[in-house]
């Protein structure tokens, strides 16, 4: 009998005619747990940063007072904090992506693509996952160094706005690293790229100030987004809340979300193009 | 009935008494070939310490500048980091490889071979050895055009290929030893963290009089300290002396017969499985 096919029960209905929030909440559900369900994938990205912030804190402090140029700061933990957060959501956005090249591999993704939901969803809903972990990063690399001496000059308001940064920002890489996993539809190409990330975080000013690099290297932080991206969540740290740190902590990730989301949808229209 | 003496050809008779030394360079000459065939395997283990050794000159370059540094060219201080690290993952490395030839049956095959067990410890081995002296030879003539100089002449350059080979042999004995007790890929986990650790909880970033609190602590009486401080004896102001030497030649020696016994004891283990 064909029945069901020819009049749809009540309750397939609305399913069919969901709002493109719903669609994306439900795809965004499905991200957040199943980042959830495998802890090893993204441990690493809270552990290793917290690693280098110990270990910079230890092997630099003296920096602080002997180098010209240093920024006036309390300890050199206050001033990785910023570096330590980047460089989490930096690690922990790829997994989102690395995942969507997964999806893509055992064809999952396919069959999203022939269900009846919005193409932004799909991709905005893989990346909720990684935005909802950027800003548990943030948070966390927090609360875990305040014992260890970080102060927060911004206050509860600096912490809000590096949050939202860090959600930010993870949404600007998960979309990049997205559009590659739509590209090529290999997670092994994902992973490839990610040192190219590390290189970029690399040489900026996440690990010492821009200020007291010297030749090509000073160049290339002065020119790279990284720096200033990092500096707005530093300047909350050691300075204070304003307006110019906040413009640098949110807006800067929100120019780079906007560019990588659309690269990713643009990826993901050329992939249906090409069939 | 068939005996080596009356009717086996020269060639299986080669192979019937096959001794350690021949079987190792083989096994050796396979690792080195698949550089060539294989280069993306390779070139991470190249390319890796090279953007260390660039990006930490970069942007720690300014830790120079504290007073009593003991170079004032900050590649001078990274490049033997670099070269250390790429060294001990061409030794780790082979861990990974082996791990894939147990996993994918070759090992077995290798077994069954009339080759002597210590030459599938030896083989790889010579096998780290030639593609860490590759590597350090790499990073060093790109280093050098990035301002490295050797402030004790060409003599300089033995203390550091001395501490890159000696950090290969232990990475080779140690991968050896964990592929051998897991038999899979989370093995590589733990080469990995507890190589990285050993490294980073040195004078890898700062010298000890410069840093604060618990990893001065720490680099003191970790061993791998004064492997690091070997490897830079040609290329920091204070001259090359005795005294900053032996603590680096006998931490290699002790540590590379522990490792190499353990990778040893390891693959005895695996035999009996």
């Amino acid at each position: 009998m064909t029945l069901t096919a020819a009049t749809p029960t009540s309750r397939t209905r609305p399913e069919l005619h969901q709002s493109t929030v719903a669609q994306t909440l439900a795809l965004s559900k499905r991200s957040i747990l199943s980042l959830w369900r495998q802890p090893a994938l993204v441990v690493p990205s809270l552990i290793f940063p917290l690693f280098f912030a110990a270990l910079g804190t230890s092997s630099f402090s003296r920096a602080t007072t002997a180098v010209p140029g240093f920024p006036a700061v309390d300890s050199y933990l206050d001033f990785a904090l910023a570096g330590s957060v980047v460089q989490g959501i930096l690690f922990g956005s790829t997994v989102g992506a690395t995942a969507l090249a997964v999806d893509i591999e055992n064809g999952f993704f396919d069959r999203l693509l022939s269900s009846p939901s919005t193409r932004s969803g799909i991709i905005v809903g893989r990346m909720a996952g990684g935005m909802v972990y950027g800003c548990f990063q943030t948070v966390f690399f927090i609360v875990v160094l305040l014992p260890f001496g970080l102060s927060i000059k911004g206050g509860v308001a600096g912490v809000l706005t590096m949050a939202v940064g860090g959600t930010i920002l993870a949404l600007a890489v998960g979309a990049l690293m997205s559009a590659m996993a739509i590209k090529t539809g290999s997670s092994e190409a994902v992973q490839g790229a990610f040192p190219l990330l590390f290189i970029a975080m690399f040489f900026s000013s996440a690990f010492f100030p821009k200020e007291t690099m010297s030749g090509m290297y000073k160049t290339l932080a002065y020119i790279n987004p990284i720096s200033y991206l990092v500096e707005g969540f530093r300047d909350l740290t050691i300075n204070g809340f304003s307006a110019s740190a906040v413009v640098r902590a949110v807006v800067i990730p929100a120019i780079l979300a906007f560019l990588a989301v659309g690269l990713a949808l643009w990826a993901l229209k050329s992939r249906l193009g090409a069939r | 009935m068939t005996t080596l003496d009356d009717t086996t050809t020269n060639a299986d008779r080669s192979v019937a008494t096959t001794r350690t030394f021949p079987a190792s360079v083989g096994l050796m000459k396979r690792s080195v070939v698949n550089i060539t065939r294989l280069p993306s395997a390779f070139l991470p283990s190249v390319l890796m310490p090279i953007f260390q050794a660039i990006a930490f000159s970069g942007t720690f370059f300014a830790i120079t500048q504290i007073p009593g540094f003991p170079t004032d060219r900050s590649i001078n201080w990274f490049l033997p980091l670099g070269v250390v690290m790429g060294a001990g993952f061409a030794g780790i490395g082979i861990g990974f490889t082996t791990i894939r030839d147990l996993e994918g049956g070759f090992y077995d095959r290798l077994r069954l071979t009339p080759a002597p067990r210590m030459s599938l410890v030896t083989g790889p081995l010579l096998a780290a050895l030639a593609r860490a002296a590759l590597v350090t030879t790499i990073v060093f003539i790109v280093g050098t055009l990035f301002g490295a100089r050797l402030t004790h002449g060409p003599l300089g350059l033995i203390p550091l290929y001395v501490a890159a080979l000696g950090i290969s042999a232990i990475g080779t004995g140690w991968g050896l030893g964990l592929a051998y007790i897991f038999r899979d890929m989370r093995a590589a986990a733990i080469m990995q963290l507890t190589f990285f650790l050993v490294i980073f909880l040195t004078e890898a970033q700062t010298p000890l009089f410069i840093m604060q609190g618990w990893l001065e602590n720490v680099a003191r009486i970790n061993p791998f300290n004064s492997v690091i401080r070997l490897s830079r004896l040609g290329f920091v102001d204070p001259p090359m002396t005795w005294g900053n030497t032996w603590g680096g030649l006998l931490t290699i020696a002790v540590f590379t017969a522990l490792m190499l016994l353990f990778a040893r004891r390891g693959l005895a283990r695996l035999s009996d499985v």
